[in-house]
């Protein structure tokens, strides 16, 4: 008797482990409708934000009642959201609506998991309340695939402390690239501490070289996205111009910055001056080494125009998803004026509609942060392609040997864009 | 049970039904595993294997391409660069870590005090997070403010980009990979020892054989089939070396192309490019090749390992 308990209670272990495994594996059912009540799931992939996104969702509850909406979160650290997202699609399971960026965009519209937007954006006031551009980031071949979310844009951030130790007048928002050399020559010349620079130049293309590779006119992917620019001698221009202040000795070596990163500098009161996108912000203000004596002004200017790089998330609607027009809905109730000002207001992203941009700014008084959002319009968006994850690898990988002082940048560029030019054409087939 | 009816002849028939009964009662205990194994591993890699005659985008959508990825992986470049570094990582972690783990497992195998203290310091690197432990040394290194050097500047030295030097970074993350499996090796090394008859050490005694003698007569012969199996392990290991690697050598650095093992590069292709297909093939290539690896040493073992 007792032998048979034990072997029932061996059987029911046994069971209940090969239970946990198949449940473990099979996931949750479908959302669906039950009893007349729709649930929706939504993709996001920063914490950071989780807050923000949860009043959103409260409020469009509050106004459908017939609608439940479901956060799920997957950090987007090492890939890890896109890995299970594109899994996810595989197997009809994707989230309803989720965040998207422009790098992952055209790979996405390829595989076809994407839900065409266009009439429901057409009907809405999207067009008319957002720009043009943000809204066109999100097009492909005519058709809308996404909802914008927010954007980022970047700033140059200094150091209070070490200006007024070094007895240097503050940076301001009319900069042009020589004054920043020239501020940054005059810390130098004053004599900063140990290990302190005046600025840092990572090999760091949306924050630094792209802002001056376009300003100075120079490309990256030509517009039918058949060839690369990095053999024009403006593109080489705006990049040389980074490589020149290492060379001077006012950014510490590429190598090193490889190791310890520039945020990680600044944060650690070792860098006078850096330039950081607006998602940098809340982590910034939320450092108290730093946050009291810091403040940042627009990105110098180079050759006279304004240097910036847009990038941002939309929201999207997947293709395959079972409340197809539930999520639709959903995602562009997102880009509602309503919406858009929850979400500003909260001040950890800039709202992608127009008139909800200066919540941003208005959330965190202590910085002057509307040198994020004054020039917007003028903001140069990133090139993207099929390929673009393997495009700023190459990119990185090839531009840290000059960097690093290894070879000239002509020679990295010439060699880099053989590559690049590959890669397109492998992308066209 | 009836004991009362037992006639002659059944007995013999009892058991065979008592076995029948231990078998169901031992394949239900390994069905877990088996259909874990059978879910997670083998049919994954029958897919695997599909996949590498495939063009497989990021969504899994497979459209058959025959041998081309095979032919564009020996025009690669970079799977030979990578399959280089791996090789030098394994043809120089896996002497060394053998060593130092026999090294080190006769030591704790000794009579010193305070052994289990000893051997679980030794143990924790192994039940350490391997993500956690590569940030630390990150930072160990790390040439600004690392500890290391600190300590070569506080004895008047320069200090040195230890991870960013193209020449020696990857030996630096040889030592991680080292001091990560060493405690590992050590304890299966340890029980290997302490299944050594002490008679043999005794009647060695006898006949004057000093500690070091003994050492190399004894331990070390009846030791290899356990210094067999680590070195399979080992090997095998070395050869798929990444989570200490995609830590701690970042895009930019100057040293990532002399760091970057093939496995780097399947996971790269697969997930960060969407060329799943091509990643099949490259992991395909590893097993061909570690598979190739372990059938010599099967083969050689007959020549040094003694199972007697």
């Amino acid at each position: 008797m007792k032998k048979n308990l034990k072997k029932l209670a061996a059987l029911g272990l046994c069971v209940a482990m090969g239970a946990t495994m198949l449940v473990g594996c099979g996931g949750k059912s479908d959302g669906g409708s039950s009893g007349g009540k729709t649930t929706l799931t939504f993709g996001i992939w920063d914490e950071n934000q989780r807050p923000a996104m949860e009043k959103l969702v409260e409020a469009y509850e509050a106004e459908n009642e017939d609608v439940t909406v479901e956060i799920q979160l997957t950090p987007y650290k090492g890939g890890e959201y896109w890995t299970k997202l594109e899994a996810a699609a595989t197997g009809g399971k994707a989230p309803d609506v989720f965040w998207l960026n422009v790098l992952h965009l055209d790979s996405y519209v390829d595989g076809g998991i994407l839900a065409d937007l266009t009439d429901a954006i057409a009907e809405s006031d999207i067009n008319d309340a957002f720009s043009e551009t943000l809204v066109n980031n999100y097009v492909r071949d005519g058709v809308n695939y996404a909802v914008p979310k927010d954007f980022d844009t970047n700033a140059l951030w200094y150091n209070k402390e070490i200006f007024d130790a070094a007895g240097v007048e503050y940076p301001t928002d009319d900069m042009t690239y020589e004054d920043l050399v020239a501020t940054a020559e005059a810390l130098k010349a004053a004599g900063l501490e140990d290990g302190v620079y005046p600025f840092a130049c990572p090999v760091d293309f949306q924050t630094w070289y792209y802002q001056t590779v376009y300003a100075n006119g120079g490309y990256i992917i030509n517009d039918d996205k058949t060839e690369t620019g990095y053999e024009d001698p403006k593109t080489q221009e705006g990049i040389q111009c980074w490589i020149d202040m290492i060379d001077k000795d006012l950014s510490p070596s590429a190598a090193a910055l490889a190791e310890t990163t520039a945020d990680a500098m600044f944060e650690g009161n070792q860098l006078a001056m850096n330039f950081a996108g607006s998602y940098m912000v809340p982590e910034y203000a939320g450092n108290d080494a730093i946050a009291d004596k810091i403040d940042c002004v627009e990105i110098p200017t180079f050759n006279g125009v304004e240097a910036n790089c847009i990038n941002g998330l939309g929201y999207a609607v997947y293709e395959g998803s079972k409340n197809k027009d539930a999520a639709i809905d959903f995602a562009i109730w997102l880009g509602s004026a309503e919406a858009m000002k929850i979400q500003g207001e909260t001040g950890v992203v800039i709202s992608a509609r127009t008139d909800a941009q200066e919540y941003f700014a208005k959330a965190n008084e202590a910085y002057n942060l509307a040198a994020y959002t004054n020039h917007a319009d003028e903001a140069y968006p990133l090139p993207v392609c099929m390929a673009a994850a393997e495009l700023y690898d190459l990119e990185a990988t090839s531009l840290q040997k000059a960097y690093n002082g290894e070879e000239s940048l002509a020679d990295v560029c010439k060699e880099l864009k053989a590559e690049a030019d590959k890669l397109l054409e492998k992308d066209a087939k | 049970m009836a004991e009362g009816k037992v006639k002659t002849g059944v007995q013999k028939k009892r058991a065979s039904k008592r076995a029948k009964k231990d078998w169901i009662a031992a394949y239900i205990f390994i069905a877990p595993v088996t259909i874990g194994l059978l879910i997670f591993y083998i049919w994954p890699f029958i897919q695997n294997v599909w996949f590498s005659f495939n063009d497989v985008n990021k969504f899994n959508i497979a459209t058959f391409v025959g041998m081309q990825n095979y032919q564009d992986m020996i025009h690669d470049k970079e799977v030979w660069a990578t399959f280089g570094n791996t090789l030098k990582y394994v043809v120089c972690t896996v002497p060394v870590g053998l060593f130092l783990s026999i090294f080190i497992a006769a030591l704790l195998n000794s009579k010193i005090k305070g052994t289990s203290i000893y051997r679980t310091l030794y143990f924790l690197p192994s039940v350490t997070m391997a993500a956690a432990v590569a940030m630390v040394w990150k930072w160990i290194y790390n040439e600004k403010m690392g500890i290391l050097n600190s300590v070569i500047r506080g004895l008047g030295g320069k200090g040195h980009g230890w991870l960013t030097d193209p020449k020696i970074a990857l030996y630096m993350v040889m030592i991680v990979g080292l001091w990560m499996t060493v405690g590992y090796n050590m304890i299966i090394l340890l029980a290997g020892m302490q299944g050594i008859s002490q008679s043999y050490y005794e009647a060695a005694a006898l006949d004057g054989a000093g500690t070091v003698q003994q050492f190399f007569k004894i331990t070390i012969p009846m030791l290899t089939p356990t210094i067999f199996f680590v070195m399979i392990t080992s090997i095998i290991s070395g050869f798929q070396v990444f989570d200490v690697i995609y830590m701690m050598i970042g895009k930019t650095n100057p040293a990532y192309e002399s760091t970057q093992t093939v496995v780097m590069l399947f996971y790269r292709q697969a997930f960060d490019y969407g060329y799943k297909g091509y990643a099949a093939a490259i992991s395909i290539l590893i097993f061909a090749v570690i598979m190739l690896v372990t059938v010599v040493q099967l083969w050689g073992q007959k020549k040094w390992v003694n199972y007697d």
